[in-house]
Formats: structure tokens, sequence, C-alpha cells
């Protein structure tokens, strides 16, 4: 099994244009960037993927130990990168993902041209002088629900792929992408995702980045995206006119306009 | 403004009812949500996101898994959640589907069923899976870990199965264990795992952190079977927490993604290693017992005599955690006639060795100037069937006449005894043979001439036996072995085969006696050894 099987690397746009990695977040898999990707592939060669545990990715690539901390998740771009060998890429990562391609970008900055943070937050407890936007009872609870309700996602996941006779298309896809998807794998993901520290990588990050901000999201607020502009080497920040945690989906086009105009200056400044 | 189709039905639903803006923001309530959530409808109504209305887990599973269907599929139907009630938590299934109003408009109609039932029930399931998988992660955790410390030999042993398991099997990524020695101090006994993965510590170089149990002045002890310390190390009592025979520290693993350390198992874990550590203790404490006693039985106590030399040896197994039954004796059966044997009793440990005490005492009290070796052997038989000691035992039985050299001698099952000739090969004495004791036979005797200066030798079956290796094979080796030693001394001579004597695991036993002929001033190399 090669690292782009176990990973369901798809490529699509360009080839031989700029390679542009989309990475999807906690709770969905690369169908995430369905209404962004195609968005780029006249200009750049596109790269999707699922995060091991999710959607088309090899499920006995699971290791609990591998995948307990973000820097699992983070080799796991790396060694993409490196299978791919397409040259320095612009890495466009969604909520937990956006940590885990800084992350990588720390132990390999050769491998990366720019970074696009979408809703990052390199931790979502409170902490003395920080806030991630829940409290650690709060996190401790979501993790309870999950341990013991795993039912609930099975009776969630079911169903959404049963209720769709009228799109099949839409049941095939979804089969893929949470049918397979383990409810053991999905608490660790769990787990690891909302108990990571890493703001203290975010020093370590030299690549330039931008950040897309919606302007309420509960999942990772407007002051923790201000944070990690603040703590990158260099960075910028954008604040998107949507509401909820996937603005990659609720505004698109918005999100499309953000990382084209960004890419487009930081061309013209270099 | 009232959205279309709101009508009187709205409100007496069996439902609850809400339409959502396209950021999920309420628009529009029925009564029945209302009540549930306790609020006005004007508090609902204003700004109030739905994810606000669930449980923290239901607000980041909107967030992360519904809200991106909503836009992937326009629907979602039937999730379990819970809304946060004026009487606390309220399971409730959810249903919803986007529409396009007015062209453009996106909303969100949802439906909320009342789960109660269900989800108690649910949950009902789910507790007995989850205590299934429990049990079932705990049988197999606590099947490996008693597997591997039936395999540790001696408290060192258990200890270092203990660490093994704990970090192979227990989800610890180091662990130390601490056994307490006589004086009650803990000794760090075995350690493993590394503490060089992120976010790892190295166990605490003490038996266990302070806790709250500690008392000024002594070392604090685990009240608890399991107690978790500064820095999440957890320490695990191993036998009675009250008087623990030692102590199991453990370091978790310390990624997000990993599973804690499960209690329940730990417990039965610290009660096993307890058990083990007592067991392989009184092992110990057994088998030195053993040991001792027979070194005390095995005294022969022979008088000084220049007319003959005895050079025994005993050599326990290598492991010498268990005592074998194996035994020789030596004395004088009156003025010129010396009596040897070799034996080995079936068995091993403080039972074979008290044993081979009696059947040696045996082999003493029924010998005598008029019996001779056959009528020995049967009066062992009827000493076995009256006192049931030393059934299937083998003995090897020789009488000496010192004046001429004459040997008459049995076998029960042993091994024929090996004469070094002064001059000429190495013989064994296949005569005289019948089964061991306490199996009907009828006992026979043989005879040999000893030439001045020949070596008679009584061994039993580790001199010889090697485990793939053909027994006659063994004993051509033992005595080519032998024959090449020969010009030795006869404690050299017993010392070299002994040297590369069979297999290790094996106690051994050798008898050597020398008889330098009827004139004693002829003996070359006396040995003071008896």
């Amino acid at each position: 099994m090669t690292v782009l099987t176990r990973n369901n690397v798809v490529l699509s746009g360009t080839p031989g244009a700029t390679p542009m990695v989309f990475a999807h977040g906690f709770g969905c898999d690369q169908s995430m960037w369905r209404f962004v990707a195609p968005a780029f592939e006249a200009s750049h060669r596109v790269v999707l993927f699922d995060h091991v545990g999710a959607g088309g990715s090899d499920l006995t690539a699971y290791d609990p130990q591998r995948y307990g901390s973000l820097d699992g998740y983070a080799q796991d771009v790396v060694q993409i990168l490196d299978a791919l060998d397409l040259g320095p890429v612009v890495f466009v990562g969604h909520s937990v993902s956006a940590m885990v391609g800084a992350l990588a970008a720390a132990e390999r900055p050769d491998l990366f041209d720019r970074l696009v943070l979408v809703g990052p937050s390199p931790r979502y407890i409170d902490d003395a002088g920080y806030r991630g936007g829940f409290s650690a009872a709060e996190i401790d609870e979501l993790l309870e629900t999950m341990d013991d309700n795993y039912l609930g996602w099975s009776a969630f996941i079911a169903p959404v792929i049963m209720g769709n006779p009228g799109r099949p298309e839409l049941g095939e896809e979804l089969t893929n992408s949470f049918c397979r998807t383990d409810p053991a794998i999905a608490r660790r993901f769990a787990r690891t995702t909302f108990l990571s520290d890493n703001r203290a990588d975010l020093a370590r990050v030299l690549t330039p980045a931008v950040v897309l901000q919606c302007r309420e999201d509960v999942i990772a607020p407007p002051e923790v995206g201000q944070y990690v502009h603040e703590h990158l080497a260099t960075s910028e920040l954008v604040l998107l006119d949507a509401v909820g945690h996937c603005p990659n989906l609720s505004a698109p086009d918005q999100v499309i306009a953000a990382i084209s105009a960004y890419l487009s200056h930081a061309a013209a400044r270099s | 403004m009232p959205p279309p189709g709101r009508s009187e039905a709205w409100d007496a639903a069996p439902v609850a009812l809400l339409r959502l803006d396209g950021d999920g923001v309420i628009v529009d309530a029925n009564l029945v949500l209302l009540e549930w959530v306790g609020r006005g409808a004007q508090d609902v109504l204003a700004g109030v996101r739905l994810s606000e209305l669930l449980s923290v887990g239901g607000r980041i599973y909107w967030e992360t898994h519904l809200s991106p269907l909503l836009h992937m599929q326009g629907r979602v139907d039937e999730v379990a959640v819970e809304l946060r009630g004026a009487a606390g938590r309220l399971p409730v299934l959810l249903s919803a589907v986007v529409r396009t109003l007015d062209g453009d408009r996106r909303m969100v109609d949802v439906a909320l069923s009342k789960a109660t039932e269900r989800s108690r029930y649910e949950r009902e399931l789910l507790a007995a899976r989850a205590a299934a998988d429990r049990s079932a992660d705990q049988l197999r955790a606590l099947q490996a870990t008693t597997a591997a410390l039936s395999r540790g030999v001696g408290a060192d042993g258990v200890a270092r199965a203990l660490v093994r398991t704990a970090v192979a099997g227990l989800g610890a990524s180091a662990a130390t264990v601490w056994i307490a020695a006589e004086d009650g101090r803990l000794v760090r006994t075995a350690s493993a795992g590394s503490a060089t993965g992120p976010g790892t510590a190295d166990p605490p170089d003490e038996p266990w952190a302070p806790g709250p149990h500690a008392a000024a002045g002594s070392p604090p002890r685990p009240v608890e079977a399991v107690e978790v310390h500064a820095g999440g190390v957890v320490v695990v009592a191993l036998g009675d927490p009250a008087a623990p025979l030692g102590t199991l520290v453990l370091v978790p693993r310390a990624g997000q993604g990993d599973d804690p350390l499960d209690v329940g198992i730990l417990t039965a874990v610290g009660q096993q290693a307890g058990l083990a550590l007592e067991r392989a203790r009184m092992f110990d404490q057994k088998a030195s017992v053993a040991h001792e006693l027979q070194h005390a039985l095995l005294t022969t106590n022979l008088p000084p005599d220049d007319r003959f030399t005895v050079v025994t040896e005993y050599r326990p197994g290598v492991q010498a955690l268990e005592v074998g039954g194996d035994w020789y004796d030596a004395f004088l059966l009156d003025d010129d006639v010396l009596a040897v044997a070799v034996g080995d009793v079936v068995g091993r440990g403080l039972h074979a060795a008290t044993a081979m005490g009696q059947l040696r005492s045996a082999v003493r009290a029924v010998a005598g100037p008029e019996v001779g070796p056959a009528e020995l052997l049967r009066r062992l038989d009827r000493f076995v069937a009256q006192a049931g000691v030393g059934f299937m035992a083998t003995v090897a039985y020789a009488e000496i006449d010192l004046t001429t050299g004459r040997v008459r001698y049995a076998c029960a099952g042993h091994l024929p005894p090996l004469r070094f000739a002064a001059h000429g090969a190495p013989e064994f004495l296949w005569e005289g043979r019948s089964t061991p004791l306490g199996v009907r036979s009828v006992r026979t005797e043989a005879e040999v001439d000893l030439d001045p200066e020949d070596l008679l030798m009584l061994y039993t079956d580790g001199l010889v036996e090697r485990r793939g290796r053909p027994l006659l094979d063994g004993l051509g080796d033992l005595a080519a072995a032998g024959a090449a030693l020969r010009e030795s001394s006869v404690s050299a001579l017993v010392t070299g085969l002994l040297t590369h004597a069979g297999d290790e695991r094996d106690d051994v036993c050798v008898l050597v006696v020398a008889w330098p002929g009827a004139d004693p001033q002829a003996l070359p190399t006396a040995d003071p050894r008896t």
C-alpha cells in the first residue's frame, strides 16, 4: 500500500501548474472542498486527500499511537507531498487540518510555498490569558458524549445515506465518506483534535500564511483567528462575512475570492 | 410576519418545529419548542442560533457534521442530539431539510421529536455493550498478564514480566516495578518502556509520588488498589493494597487520542501480580529449604580409611529453584565391606527431597552383612509399599569387598555402574538389572572383580541425558570422556565429567570409589575427600 492509496489522494487540475493541496477537517472528508477546489483547477494542480480514518482512506492504516497527536497527521501530509514530488505547494487546511499543515510546514518548510488556514485553532480549550472557545469541562462533556453515546454516530450516519433515494450519487458519495468511518476512530480523532495544544508550534512556522476567519464561529471564534495571525511569523488575516465553522461549504464564493486574492497579490509581491 | 405555510396546526404539532435562516439562526419556532427550552418567544427569536440550544457535544456536532451535510445534501434525518431544556437535558431526534424561498433565500426547516424513552433504551443497550466490551478487554488483558506472569521465574522474573506486559498490553508508555525487601524498603526491581515519546515523562524515581495518604516520616502506601498521582502517574498496589508486596508505577501514553489506563484492569492486574509475587516468594523459600535439606541428607560421614577413596559430587540444576531427587550414600557394612548407592526419586522440590531422605535412610536400615544387593532391593520394595514413599525410584547399589575387590551389585531401573579399569577400556556393568522400586519384579544381582587401582562409578541420568541425544550415545560419550580423564586424580575426573555433563537444567549425582587393591600402600592418589 502506498501513501497515496492510504490517504486516498486524488489529483485533478492542470498538470505542471502550481500544486494546491486541500486538507479536510474533523467530521468530514475531501468532499468538503467540492464547492471550492474546482475553482482552482484551471490555474493549479489540485490535490485532494482523506486523513486516515476518514472517507476513502485505508482504515487498517489507523494506528492509535501515530494518530494520538496531530504530529501523526502532519507526518502523513509530509509523506504525501514527498511521494507526489510536485514542488512547494499552496496548502489549504480547514479546521484541525490548518494546524496539521502548520506543523508539517514547521518540520519541512521546503515542501510549502503558502498556507491558507481556514478556521484554524491551535487550542480549543480556554487557558490563562487565552480564549479557545471551550472550557475543559465542556470538552470533557463532548468526549464523554462521544465515548458513551457512539450509537449517535451510527444513528446519524445510516439515515443520512438511506434518506436520499432521489439522489443516489449523494448516497454513494456519503457511503464512501461516512459509512466507513469507524466510530472508534472518530472518537479518537475528536480527542486528538480538541485536546491538542499547538500554540507553541505557531512560532516555528515560517511559511507565509493567510488566515480565513468567519465573523461568527463557535468552534474557532474570531479572537482565536486573531491569535493565530499574531503568532505566525508572516501572515494576513481575512475576515469572511460568513457564519459557522465551514465557510468552504456555506460561503464558498468568499473563500475562493479570498484565496485567489491572497495568491495573486502574494505572487505580485514576490 | 409569519413565514409562509404557518398555521394553527404548527403550534399544535406533537413535535418541536423551527425555521432557521441560512446561518442557522432561529427565525420562527412553535410553542412546543418554547416549552421544551423554557423560553419566551422573543427570547428564542432574538438572533439565537439553534446550535446554542444544544448541549456542547451537540453544538460541535452541528458545526462539524450537520451543517456541512445540510450544505452538501440538503437534509439530515434522525440525528440524536440533546436540547438544553428547562428541566435539564432533553434527548431529541433532529430532522432538517433545506428550502429555498423567494428564489434564493436559503432556509432550514427543523423538526425535533422527543427521544427520552428511546434514548434511555439505547443507553441501556450501550451500557450493556460497553460493559461487555470492557469485560472482554479486561479478560484479554488479564489473560495476557497472567500468562506473562506465570512465565516469570522468581520475584525478579515476575517483575520483569509485569513491566513488559504493562507497556505492551496495558497502554502504559513506561512502567517500573518496586518490590518490598525484607526490611520493608521498596527496591526498584524492573523497568520498561521509553520516555522519549512526545509528552511522556520518566516514571518518578520513587515507588510512588507522595499522595494524599502520605504520612510524615513513613513512606506513603497506596490505600486504594490503583491511585492516580500528580502528572497522571498511576500507582498500582501489588497484592493487598493495605499491605502491598510492591508497586507498579505507570506513566500513561500522552497522545490526545490515547485511551486512559483502565482502573478495573489495573486493579485485577495488581491482584494477579500480587499472587504471582507470593508464589514466587514461597517458591524461592521452598527451593532453598529443599536445597539445604538435600545437602544435609547427603552427608556420608565415612571414617577416614586408606583402603578406599570415595569421591562424591552433587550439582543442582542450573535454575536451582527446584531441587531434584538425586541422592548418594556410602557406608561400611562391616569391617571389610563398603556399600555405595546412588538413586533418583521421581519428582522435584521439597516432596522429592523428603522422599529421597526417607529412601536413603531405608537403604541403610535394611542393608546388612548377610543381606546382599538383590535382597536389599526386595526389602526396599516392601518399604516403598508400606511407607508409600519412593514409588518408581531408581537405585544402583554395590557392595565392595575391600580385601578382594569383589563387587556385588544390583540396579533397580538405574543406569549401569561404570568401571574404569586400571588397564583396559571402561566397562558398563549391565548385569543385575531389574525394574524401578515398587514395581513387581524378580530382583537379581551380579558380581564383578575389581583390579587394584580400578575405579567404580555410580551416577544419575543428569550426567548423560541431553535432549535429542540417544541415551546410548550419551553413555558412549561418558565412557570416552572418563577414559580421557582416567589418568588425573579421582576428584579431577569427577569435576571433569560434570563440566560437560548432559543437560545443565537437570541435577546430577556422581559417586566414585577408588580401590587401590588389597595392599593399602598401593594407592597412588590418596584423596582426602569423603
